[in-house]
């Protein structure tokens, strides 16, 4: 398997103003040189193969989007080296570009007031993709999704599921080595997740394009995945396999329950009868983190329910926040 | 193939712009009410003159100039600060900056479409209306020839000047005050609200000197005169080519230290 992007002990620091407090201090910082270094990235590695699908997870700040636009040649690493295909991608930016496609979930890169397809044509133009280039990756579309109706429809009018997909195949148009999907399904209902993935799972399979993957949803990660990167506070965690994680999680899930009386004395109360799983609770849900090797979320809740009167509850998988606070208290190896 | 890239983005750029007829009318709606301000404000300045002819132009030169000014600012104006001002603070920028083209010209040719239209749909028809109106004041003859190479010209300068401003956005990361400010400063200096004949002495000079003119007042005085010298002619070309070039260097190397520079520090 060859490496595609090759990622050496990169550190990215960023200049931030320190802000002072209230109207006065506002008006002091508009002279202030008062500045102190953000270190967003610390000292990364990584090697990533051709073809692979790798999760990279972290909760929010943690330095994903900074990694991403490092690899895409937005912004220069302070130290350390980035390889894309070989290049440099801050200093060959246009020609880096020819060679990814990226997709942010949050926002489009399609031509809002047209149908799909006029944006289509304009990428086709923009990344000089031949003709026969182009019939054959429309081709490979329609027979993944049903897009004729997508096709002529304008993309302001699209609902959110639809867009995602819109921009996931406008980013696949030019077959890239790399693409790079930054929270594709953040905010769609389950039916649009698995329809996303499907599409990212089957396009990944034909085209043996390289998929670099940020979300917070571990159900994506457990759908596409088999490798996952894990930072936070610009530090890398974990580059592991899935399975390896799995192994060490066992099978965790968060039960969420809500119980009559005072909050604080339910946890307690709860943490007592429950002394192998760890109790947590906030304003509204007590949650059990439940490991379901040593004891069934079911057997769990029937056990609280002899005893509490259980008004609401809801399950959980268990979080990228909640993986990551683990790997802090009992480290992975 | 080099050109085809771009004309796509000329042609989904005229596409976009007829997804909005309705801002179509409404901009004309707009010019109507700011003409008619206009007639007034010139009307009262020339009955309070007591001549006809002030500094050189006659009540008619001064509303015809004007008229087309405005005609030429409706299908100039790019907005392009706002856009570029609006993509930096939303990120949007960075899905540009990663497509395998300059960024400037990606821009450049994205409002492209727009321009074609606008001609179109505000320009040719005031165009056509002035001359009907005033019953032949506006000579057409090889002026229009001269007209059209100076105005492809203001457009490059008056994009280089907006691509200057925008990139100032990178740091400011507010719009407005400095886009007003650009505005304001443009329209007065270019002679689109005043035209420079009215300008007191000193500043004349001084604004002949500055990019500014060659936007609109270049164009609208080669296509006000019938019968130029050729060497007026190649004087006020001259001057917009030495301009075109001038600020699309600056804004290109603005733009590229500038892009650096939020590279290296983040954006």
């Amino acid at each position: 398997m060859s490496k595609v992007i090759e990622i050496k002990n990169v550190t990215k620091e960023f200049k931030v103003l320190n802000r002072r407090e209230g109207l006065k201090g506002s008006l002091k910082d508009l002279f202030s040189r008062d500045y102190k270094i953000v270190r967003a990235v610390d000292d990364i590695s990584m090697d990533i193969g051709q073809g692979e699908i790798v999760g990279y997870l972290g909760p929010n700040g943690a330095g994903k989007s900074t990694t991403i636009k490092m690899m895409t040649g937005v912004l220069e690493p302070t130290s350390g080296e980035i390889l894309v295909n070989g290049n440099s991608p801050y200093k060959n930016r246009s020609r880096n570009a020819q060679e990814i496609g990226v997709v942010f979930g949050q926002r489009s890169q399609l031509w809002w007031a047209l149908p799909l397809v006029e944006s289509f044509k304009l990428l086709k133009d923009i990344y000089q993709i031949s003709d026969k280039q182009y019939d054959g990756i429309m081709e490979l579309y329609s027979s993944l999704v049903d897009i004729e109706p997508l096709l002529h429809k304008p993309v302001r009018q699209m609902s959110l599921g639809q867009r995602t997909l819109s921009d996931i195949l406008a980013a696949f148009l030019h077959d890239p080595k790399i693409v790079f999907l930054d929270e594709p399904t953040i905010g769609l209902d389950v039916a649009m997740k698995a329809k996303i993935r499907t599409l990212i799972h089957a396009l990944n399979k034909e085209r043996n394009t390289t998929v670099i993957l940020t979300t917070h949803d571990m159900g994506d990660v457990d759908a596409l995945c088999r490798r996952i990167v894990i930072i936070d506070k610009g530090k890398m965690l974990y580059d592991n396999d899935i399975e390896h994680l799995k192994g060490f999680f066992g099978s965790y899930r968060t039960l969420k329950i809500r119980l009559d009386g005072d909050m604080k004395t339910n946890a307690e109360t709860v943490q007592k009868e429950l002394p192998q799983f760890s109790v947590d609770s906030d304003d509204e849900w007590i949650s059990v983190l439940v490991d379901e090797d040593k004891e069934k979320v079911i057997d769990v809740l029937a056990g609280l329910q002899k005893k509490h009167n259980i008004r609401d509850m809801k399950l959980e998988e268990i979080s990228t926040e909640e993986v990551i606070k683990k790997i802090y208290e009992e480290g992975v190896e | 193939m080099k050109l085809k890239k771009y004309l796509s983005f000329t042609r989904i750029g005229m596409m976009e712009s007829l997804q909005f007829r309705l801002a179509t009318v409404v901009i004309v709606i707009g010019n109507l009410l700011y003409l008619t301000i206009v007639f007034f404000l010139w009307k009262a300045i020339y009955a309070s003159s007591g001549t006809d002819v002030v500094n050189g132009m006659t009540f008619s030169d001064t509303l015809i100039y004007l008229v087309l000014a405005t005609a030429l600012f409706n299908f100039m104006e790019m907005y392009t600060v706002w856009e570029m001002g609006r993509s930096i603070q939303s990120g949007k920028i960075v899905l540009d900056l990663l497509k395998p083209m300059d960024y400037r010209k990606l821009l450049f040719w994205s409002y492209s479409g727009s321009f074609v239209m606008n001609f179109f749909t505000t320009f040719l028809p005031t165009f056509i209306i002035v001359g009907i109106v005033t019953g032949g004041a506006i000579p057409l003859k090889l002026n229009l020839l001269y007209f059209v190479i100076s105005v492809v010209l203001a457009i490059m300068i008056n994009y280089s000047i907006d691509f200057i401003v925008g990139t100032i956005c990178l740091f400011t990361e507010s719009i407005w005050g400095i886009n007003i400010m650009k505005q304001v400063i443009v329209l007065l200096l270019s002679g689109a609200t005043i035209p420079i004949a009215f300008f007191p002495e000193p500043m004349k000079t001084i604004v002949l000197y500055m990019p500014f003119q060659s936007i609109y007042n270049a164009p609208l005085t080669l296509l006000l005169d019938g019968s130029p010298d050729m060497e007026d002619v190649l004087m006020i070309l001259g001057t917009q080519l030495f301009w075109c070039v001038t600020m699309t260097v600056i804004s290109k190397l603005f733009w590229k230290a500038s892009l650096r520079q939020i590279t290296v520090n983040g954006g």
